[in-house]
Formats: C-alpha cells, sequence, structure tokens
C-alpha cells in the first residue's frame, strides 16, 4: 500500500493556507471558465505572475494552479447550459444538451447532473492518475502517426449526426473549420499557407476567437432579431433541487463517459475537447434513437462534463511522465513547473514524489471543494437567467471582446470574431451545426500533420495508415460510426416514409 | 421560389473553388514530404464543393428569416462592434464600452434611459471586475489623458 | 451578478494588491512550455528575485510564425519600449538567417547577450542496434529510407539542419534522401522515437535528461566541443570523426530604439542572472551548459552565427 503513504506525504501539503488557496482558485477558475474567451489555459498563464508577485512556494503555486485549472474546467459547463455559449472549448458539447434541458427550466438540474458527473469525472482520473500514471505513458508510445489520424478520422465520421439532420450540412460544416485549420503556418515546412501576405493570420485562427463568435457574438444577433423570445432567458425555472433520481440514472453513464475521457486525455495530441466529444458520441450511440440526445436529457450533460474532466485528469499523464502537454492548459502548467525549476519526464516520479503526489493531492483537495462548491452555488447560477438579456447579452459580449483581446492585443483577432459572429448567425439560420467547425479548427493541423507523417515515414506508402492493430480497430470503429447512423435513420424513416 | 439553401450552396461552392485555387498556389520548398503543402487543403475544399452541390440539388425547407427592422437591426450591431474593435485600444476600455453596450441594449430592448445606464454600468463593473479580480492589463481612458 | 462581482473583488483583495503595474515585460514568442517560454519564466523570476526589477516580470506569450509576429510587433510598433524583453535562440538565428521573418533582419533589434547554451545531441531507442554515429551514417548509406529522424523544429528548422551537417561531415550529402519528421517540440520527438515510429531524435539536451535518466534512450552524441559535464559518458561528434558543433544558445533581445543606458543596464541586469545560483540551479537541471556572453561583442558574435547558418543552410540546400 505504498500509495497510501505516498498519498499521506502528498497530503502534507494541506494546511489552512493551502486550503484557502485551494478555495481561491477553484472560485476564479469556476469564473475563468464560465467567461466566454477566457479558457483554463489564458486563466493559468494570467495567473502564473500573480503567483510570484505574492512570493508562493512550489507546492503552494502548484495547489493554487491545479483549482484553477479543474475549477476551470467545471465553468466552462456554466454559460454552456445558461446561454447555450461554451465558456471553453471542451464544454461545447454541453451546449448540446444543457441548453435545451435550461429552455424547459430545467436549468438548476442540469446544472448540479453536470457538477456531479465533472466530480465524477476528474475523481476517477485523479485516481487513475495515481494507481498507473507512469504505466498509462506507455499508452502514448503505441500511437504513432497512422493510429493518431485514425482517431481524428473517427472523431469526424461520428459527426454526421449531431444537431443537424442533414449530413451534407454538417460534413460542410467540419469542411469549415478544417479549411480555417489550414490557414498559418504548415508544420511540417514552416511555411506560411493561405494566409494572404497577413501576418495576423500567421499563428493560424485561434479557435477560442472561433467558439466566441461563433456561439456568443451570434447569440446577441440571435436576441437582437427575436427579443429573447424561445430562449432560456427569463423561463420561469423550477426550484433547484438534487435531481436524484437522474444522477443515479446517469451512474454508468458518468463512469463510461469518464473512462473515455480518460483514455482521450492520456494521448497527447487529442486532449479534453476530444474527450468529451468522444464520451458524448458513444453514449449517444448506447442510448440510440430512444435516448433522445439533442433534446434535453440528463445522460446528454453527464457525459461530456464527465467526459471532459476525466480527460483534464488523464492529460497530465503525459504532462507529467513524458513531458509532453497534452492541451494548451497542461503546456501551461508544464510552463509553469518549468519555472518552478521542476522538469517534468520519465524520471519525475521517483526524483521529486514530493512535487508529483503534493500535486495529485491538490488535485484531490481541488475536487472536493468544487462539488461543495458547485452544488450550492447553482443557484446564484441561475439567476443569470433572471437578468434581463439587455443587459446580459452585452455584457457577455463585452467580456467576449476583453477575453479575446487579452489574447494577443490585437484589434485583428476582435474583427475575426465579429465576422465569425455574422457567419455563425447566418449558418444557424440555415441549420448547419457550428459545433463540427470548432472541431475541425481544433484537430486539423493534428490530423493533417498526422498524415502527413506517416507517409513519411512510409514514403508514400497509403497502406502504412492501417498497419498497426490499433489504426485498424479505429478505423472500423470509424467506418462503423459514420454508417451506421444512415442505415437506422434508413430503419427509422421507412414508417414515416409509409404515412407521408 | 428560389430557396436559401440553393443561393448557399452555390456560395459554397464559388468559396471551395477559390480556396482550392488558393492551396494550388502555395509555395512548397523542394525538400516538401510525399503529401505536400497543398494536397490536404484541396482536399477539403474538394468536399465542401461536394457538400454545396448536394445543398443545391436538395436544398432544406425555407429558414425563417427576419424581417427587414431586425436585419437592420443587426447590421447596426455589427457596425458597432466593428468600430468598437478598432477603437479599444487607442481610447481605452471605459468609453467605448459604455458606448458600445448601451447601443447593444437599446437593439435587443429600446429603452433609451436604461440602455444609456446599462453601458454605463456594464463598462465600469466590466473594467473592476478585468482589472482588479483577472489582473487584466486594461488601458481604462485614452493615454492621452492618462498623462 | 452583483454578487458575484462583490465575491470577486473580495477574492482580489485576498489575492493581493497584484495589479495595476506597469513592469517590465518579457514576450515568448511562441506558445508555453517551449525553450523562449523557459527563457522569459526563468530570466523573469531570476530578476524579480535577485532584486534586479521592483516588480515580477509579466511573461507574455506571443506565438506566430515561428517568432516572426513577435519580432515584427517589437519592431513596428514597440520599438522604443524601454521595458520591453524578448526571448532567442539559435532557432531565432536560423529563422532571421533563412529570410524566414518576411524580410526582417537582426539589426531591427539590439541582441543583448546569451546566459546559456542547450548543446544538440541526436538519441535513439535504449534498444535500437545503432551506437554511435558512424553506425547510424553507415545506416543511412546503406539504405536512406531506414533511418528517419524525429525532431521539434519544422522542416528546414535547427533540428533538421544538425542531422543533415552530421551526415554531411559524415560523407553522405543526397539530403533530399533524409527521412525527417517535425513534431511538436522535443518531448513529443522523442515519444515517437521510444515508441519506435522514428528511429532517432533530433533535438537539445535540455529536451532528453529525463528520458537519459530513466534510461529509455541513449544519447549517440552530442554536439559540443567538449563533452558536457554531468554527461560525462556521451561522446561528441568531433571525437567521433565527425566534426559538427551545434549548440541552440539561450539569451535575449530588446527594441533597436531604446537608449544606450537603457540597454547597458539590461546587460547588467542579464550578467547578474547569469552569476545567480538560481540560474546554475535551473542551468544543471535542464541539461545547459554554462555559455555566457553579454553585450557589444554578443551583437558582432550574433551576426557572425547568422552569416555562418545563412552560408550552411545554401550549401546544404535548405534555402536557394
Amino acid at each position: 500500500m505504498e500509495i497510501f503513504s505516498n498519498l499521506a506525504v502528498g497530503f502534507s501539503v494541506l494546511t489552512w493556507f493551502t486550503l484557502s488557496l485551494a478555495v481561491i482558485g477553484c472560485f476564479l477558475g469556476t469564473i475563468i471558465g464560465a467567461l466566454p474567451g477566457l479558457g483554463p489555459s489564458n486563466g493559468v498563464a494570467i495567473l502564473i505572475p500573480v503567483t510570484f508577485s505574492i512570493g508562493l512556494d512550489a507546492t503552494s503555486a502548484l495547489v493554487l494552479m491545479t483549482s484553477v485549472y479543474y475549477g476551470a474546467m467545471y465553468g466552462g459547463r456554466i454559460s454552456s447550459i445558461l446561454l447555450n455559449i461554451p465558456g471553453d472549448e471542451p464544454a461545447l458539447m454541453t451546449t448540446l444538451d444543457g441548453y435545451p434541458m435550461a429552455k424547459q427550466g430545467r436549468a438548476g438540474d442540469a446544472l448540479v447532473i453536470s457538477g456531479v458527473a465533472s466530480f465524477v469525472g476528474a475523481l476517477l482520473a485523479t485516481i487513475g492518475l495515481m494507481l498507473l500514471a507512469p504505466l498509462l505513458a506507455r499508452v502514448a508510445y503505441l500511437f504513432g502517426p497512422a493510429e493518431y489520424f485514425a482517431l481524428y478520422l473517427l472523431a469526424f465520421s461520428t459527426l454526421g449526426g449531431i444537431a443537424s439532420n442533414n449530413q451534407a450540412k454538417a460534413a460542410l460544416a467540419s469542411c469549415i473549420g478544417l479549411g480555417i485549420a489550414m490557414i498559418g503556418l504548415d508544420n511540417t515546412t514552416g511555411m506560411p499557407r493561405l494566409t494572404f501576405g497577413n501576418l495576423h493570420l500567421m499563428d493560424g485562427v485561434d479557435f477560442l476567437v472561433a467558439i466566441v463568435g461563433l456561439f456568443a457574438v451570434a447569440e446577441v444577433f440571435f436576441f437582437i432579431e427575436s427579443h429573447g423570445k424561445g430562449s432560456s432567458i427569463g423561463v420561469k425555472l423550477e426550484k433547484v433541487t438534487v435531481p436524484v433520481k437522474d444522477i443515479v440514472k446517469s451512474g454508468w453513464t458518468m463512469l463510461r463517459a469518464s473512462l473515455v475521457g480518460f483514455i482521450a486525455g492520456i494521448l497527447p495530441g487529442a486532449g479534453a475537447s476530444l474527450g468529451s466529444f468522444l464520451a458524448y458520441m458513444s453514449e449517444k450511440s448506447i442510448a440510440g434513437p430512444k435516448g433522445k440526445f439533442g433534446t434535453g436529457v440528463p445522460r446528454g450533460v453527464a457525459a461530456p462534463e464527465a467526459g471532459n474532466n476525466a480527460a483534464a485528469g488523464g492529460a497530465l499523464v503525459p504532462m507529467l511522465t513524458l513531458g509532453v502537454p497534452g492541451s494548451g492548459t497542461t503546456a501551461v502548467l508544464l510552463a509553469l513547473l518549468m519555472t518552478l525549476n521542476i522538469t517534468p519526464g520519465p524520471t519525475l516520479f521517483t526524483d521529486r514524489p514530493d512535487v508529483v503526489w503534493g500535486l495529485m493531492a491538490s488535485l484531490l483537495i481541488a475536487n472536493f471543494v468544487l462539488l461543495a462548491m458547485n452544488v450550492p452555488m447553482v443557484k446564484i447560477f441561475v439567476r443569470v437567467l433572471q437578468v434581463p438579456p439587455a443587459v446580459l447579452l452585452p455584457g457577455v459580449c463585452m467580456i467576449s471582446f476583453v477575453g479575446i483581446f487579452s489574447l494577443s492585443g490585437s484589434y485583428f483577432d476582435l474583427l475575426l470574431m465579429v465576422g465569425f459572429g455574422v457567419m455563425g448567425y447566418v449558418l444557424r439560420k440555415l441549420d448547419v451545426p457550428t459545433v463540427p467547425i470548432i472541431l475541425g479548427i481544433l484537430l486539423g493541423n493534428h490530423m493533417e500533420d498526422a498524415l502527413r507523417r506517416g507517409m513519411v515515414l512510409s514514403d508514400g506508402d497509403w497502406t502504412y495508415l492501417f498497419s498497426s492493430p490499433i489504426s485498424v480497430g479505429l478505423w472500423i470503429a470509424a467506418v462503423a460510426g459514420f454508417v451506421a447512423p444512415m442505415f437506422l435513420r434508413k430503419v427509422l424513416q421507412k414508417p414515416q416514409a409509409i404515412t407521408d | 421560389m428560389i430557396r436559401s439553401d440553393r443561393i448557399f450552396g452555390l456560395v459554397v461552392i464559388l468559396v471551395a473553388l477559390g480556396y482550392i485555387l488558393s492551396a494550388v498556389q502555395i509555395q512548397t520548398s523542394f525538400l516538401s514530404d510525399p503529401v505536400g503543402s497543398k494536397t490536404f487543403p484541396i482536399m477539403i475544399g474538394a468536399v465542401a464543393a461536394l457538400c454545396g452541390l448536394v445543398m443545391v440539388v436538395r436544398p432544406d425547407p425555407e429558414p425563417d428569416w427576419p424581417g427587414l427592422g431586425s436585419l437592420l437591426a443587426i447590421a447596426v450591431s455589427v457596425a458597432v462592434l466593428v468600430v468598437y474593435a478598432y477603437s479599444l485600444k487607442p481610447l481605452g476600455f471605459l468609453i467605448p464600452t459604455a458606448i458600445a453596450a448601451g447601443i447593444l441594449a437599446f437593439q435587443i430592448d429600446p429603452k433609451p434611459v436604461r440602455s444609456v445606464f446599462i453601458g454605463i454600468g456594464l463598462s465600469i463593473g466590466l473594467f473592476l471586475l478585468f482589472k482588479y479580480a483577472l489582473d487584466l492589463g486594461l488601458v481604462p481612458f485614452p493615454k492621452a489623458w492618462m498623462k | 451578478m452583483t454578487k458575484t462581482l462583490r465575491a470577486l473583488s473580495l477574492s482580489a483583495v485576498l489575492i493581493g494588491a497584484a495589479g495595476a503595474v506597469s513592469a517590465a515585460e518579457c514576450i515568448a514568442p511562441a506558445n508555453p512550455g517551449g525553450g523562449w517560454d523557459f527563457t522569459c519564466r526563468q530570466i523573469g523570476k531570476i530578476l524579480y528575485d535577485i532584486g534586479q526589477v521592483d516588480e515580477p516580470v509579466q511573461v507574455t506569450n506571443m506565438a506566430g510564425g515561428g517568432g516572426g509576429l513577435a519580432f515584427s510587433s517589437v519592431v513596428n510598433e514597440r520599438g522604443d519600449d524601454a521595458d520591453l524583453i524578448v526571448a532567442a535562440s539559435q532557432a531565432t538565428a536560423t529563422r532571421l538567417a533563412q529570410n524566414a521573418y518576411g524580410g526582417a533582419t537582426a539589426d531591427q533589434v539590439r541582441f543583448v547577450g546569451a546566459i546559456g547554451a542547450d548543446p544538440g545531441v541526436i538519441v535513439v531507442a535504449a534498444d535500437s542496434p545503432m551506437q554511435s554515429l558512424g553506425d547510424m551514417i553507415d545506416a543511412i548509406k546503406a539504405d536512406p529510407g531506414s533511418v528517419a529522424f524525429g525532431g521539434g523544429s519544422a522542416v528546414g528548422g535547427f533540428d533538421h539542419l544538425k542531422v543533415l551537417q552530421v551526415l554531411k561531415a559524415g560523407g553522405f550529402d543526397d539530403i533530399t534522401a533524409v527521412k525527417y519528421i517535425g513534431l511538436d517540440g522535443g518531448a513529443d520527438a522523442i515519444t515517437q522515437t521510444v515508441g519506435g515510429f522514428t528511429q532517432a531524435m533530433t533535438g537539445d539536451m535540455s529536451e532528453i535528461v529525463g528520458f537519459l535518466k530513466s534510461g529509455e534512450v541513449r544519447a549517440l552524441a552530442v554536439l559540443t566541443e567538449a563533452r558536457v559535464p554531468g554527461f560525462d559518458d556521451i561522446p561528441t561528434a568531433q571525437e567521433q570523426g565527425i566534426d559538427v558543433v551545434a549548440v541552440n544558445w539561450r539569451g535575449l533581445y530588446v527594441p533597436k530604439g531604446i537608449s544606450d543606458e537603457r540597454f547597458e543596464e539590461w546587460g547588467a541586469k542579464l550578467a547578474a542572472v547569469a552569476a545567480s545560483d538560481e540560474w546554475k540551479a535551473a542551468m544543471e537541471a535542464n541539461g545547459l551548459a554554462p555559455f555566457t556572453k553579454v553585450g557589444g561583442d554578443f551583437q558582432s558574435w550574433v551576426d557572425g552565427v547568422i552569416a555562418s547558418t545563412e552560408e550552411l543552410s545554401r550549401e546544404i540546400g535548405v534555402i536557394q
């Protein structure tokens, strides 16, 4: 039971001071996560200088930062559910069922269920991290270019069924995202592509700009058009209670989604967004058409939240054991560790057990603090929906502007964001889903890089893409994911066709 | 009647062709890999054009477009946001935010006096939030006033 | 909303009055986690710790164009900002030499100094049959496709150049036949090499320290003039008859328009960091070799490095 003695060492970081730091961190993280445009990675990045300016030692700094990290992962769901605006990219999938629930007056239920799901996902991931991290690091060694390419393909192949009944439109949305992702420096050659000589486009289009534009700014336009009719704002809210029945019913969903998310998190290059995405899609297909995913069902908020929080924990595996940051946020945490003179890598667990186990203990602490904080705070969160739209929407819009402005300090990103807003409005009018656009932007470069690296290694031999058991398995899943909905739809549509 | 989806599909095809055309012109170094910088963008453009074609051939039912008044209001908001984007840096945070938030509030709920208060309130409130709680380096006023 | 605001201002009080300072700023021209970010954060932290600056240094990550965005932003928008420092390295020099910053030239900024060097290394997985650079070169001569390299830089970048230099010195100069894939940083390149997807990894010492200690990789050569202290069992390339030296220096540049006094001041501050125990500890932990060059002669040294990198790139054929 070495792990308990290790954990005991870790929990020696727990003092009243670090506990209050954890509370502050969790609170700030939740706010940062909920504000559109500010995600976990900028949240942590913004706060790093603060930790030095108040002279925190290494462990305290770690406690604060992990609390902010997990806090932001919890917080992202709030604006997804209440306003259909994902607070950050991992919370994207939570809009799909969370917002319909809010429109039905069940915002409180959705927030509580997703809060519990976040807790389950993060807790299981932390436990997995403690028990298996050095072993799990080996998983990264199994994934080469061919395997990654198949994994990304799997994500896109299952896209057809979400949020739109028209597969051509879903495919178009993915293409828009992938096409945007191509803009900027070509990773392989280091040469600019499709930038039209614009220096601002050299680094490509930041996915945060796209998210905030497509969701937050577009939402403002919808409000101007409809003056808030048919939205979640002002809907008569049911009393906030703990929906025990729904939570119990979502139990298996949370466990499965945590597992899927955790595995996605372990793979560098997949990250929390892919974790929540795959978790949602796999639960959706398990539930089948009877599950009514997308119409506002509790399992539809439990799955992505358990998935993305588990992925956030999983992403720490390659970061700590290989020094490979699996996501933007873990890259910032890596930077923090290196500033503290701690170099993550295969020897970190043996060289600096104090740091590793201190970190694990902080994660556990943050997780419990967040659960304790988030469930009672739901009552405060849902009040947001009582704020008049004339205050709330301009507020959201201005927050988005400042969030994006803080990324680069350039007006160019702001203009781009407004452009995405107009695009989001038109596309949603035409029933083109916007979620695949974000996924395309997030994964486009990774997918292309994987393909090109694979082709370099194989001298252009395409069979390389199917050369390992893992990649073949992923290809089969991808093809099944693409074909299955078509058949299902045919089967379902038959009786209708007769009545037509 | 011409369906919106048909028009949109045509636009998609045109944009996709333009995209493919710019992708073809991407400069490549002679050290390039077997796939190269162009292949993937061209593939994306081709699939997008195909999707556009499907929309032209099999359009969905017409969406519910807003009336002229709402469209105008949205256009005004877009213009306000564009001006706001340009003015944040030279004019500082407070004044442009108050004006932009006020106009947006008016577009959503046309009550002039209330909109003015909303603009001013949001501007000051958000400034305090970002500057002091989240420690973002915002400039409150035009730089010239600060000296 | 008001409740949230009140709570937030409370937390601001708890966190301390950290806001509202226009202290020195260090731009890391890349995303967090890489070498430039490390440079900014370490130097920034030590500057504050040893009392060279009064306020903590604000680190800004300005990724884009492999550093080109930050470079042009400094040249065009902040040309006289006396409180600005920017992280630089051999990668900056390589890109300037290959004209990868859209026509920008090294004389548009002032290079303050370098305070450490990251030795270039070529490593293989522990179970690789290759035991020396000679084995590697022989294998490539026999079948160029049999050894694929992974590195953290794009094609034609510094990591790629290291391999090409070694092979050229070893008598193999069909550079288009050499398989190289650019990955997202050195750690990623190692992972792919340990996983067997690439057969060798080219990078910096700091990127491989942990993996060396855990025994998962073996370094074939270090590209320095003498063996690196602490890693004495790794032979240099020169010992193996391959005359290649490639070190990635880490340092700073500042805008061109600042006063000479301020430039000297930054030089002195940087020298103080170089002499501090904190920096020595950081260097040791990360496999950096001591390499301090500050002030006027650094500028001319950088010019020399750029000229020779340009010549090399041309000679090898990475640029035309």
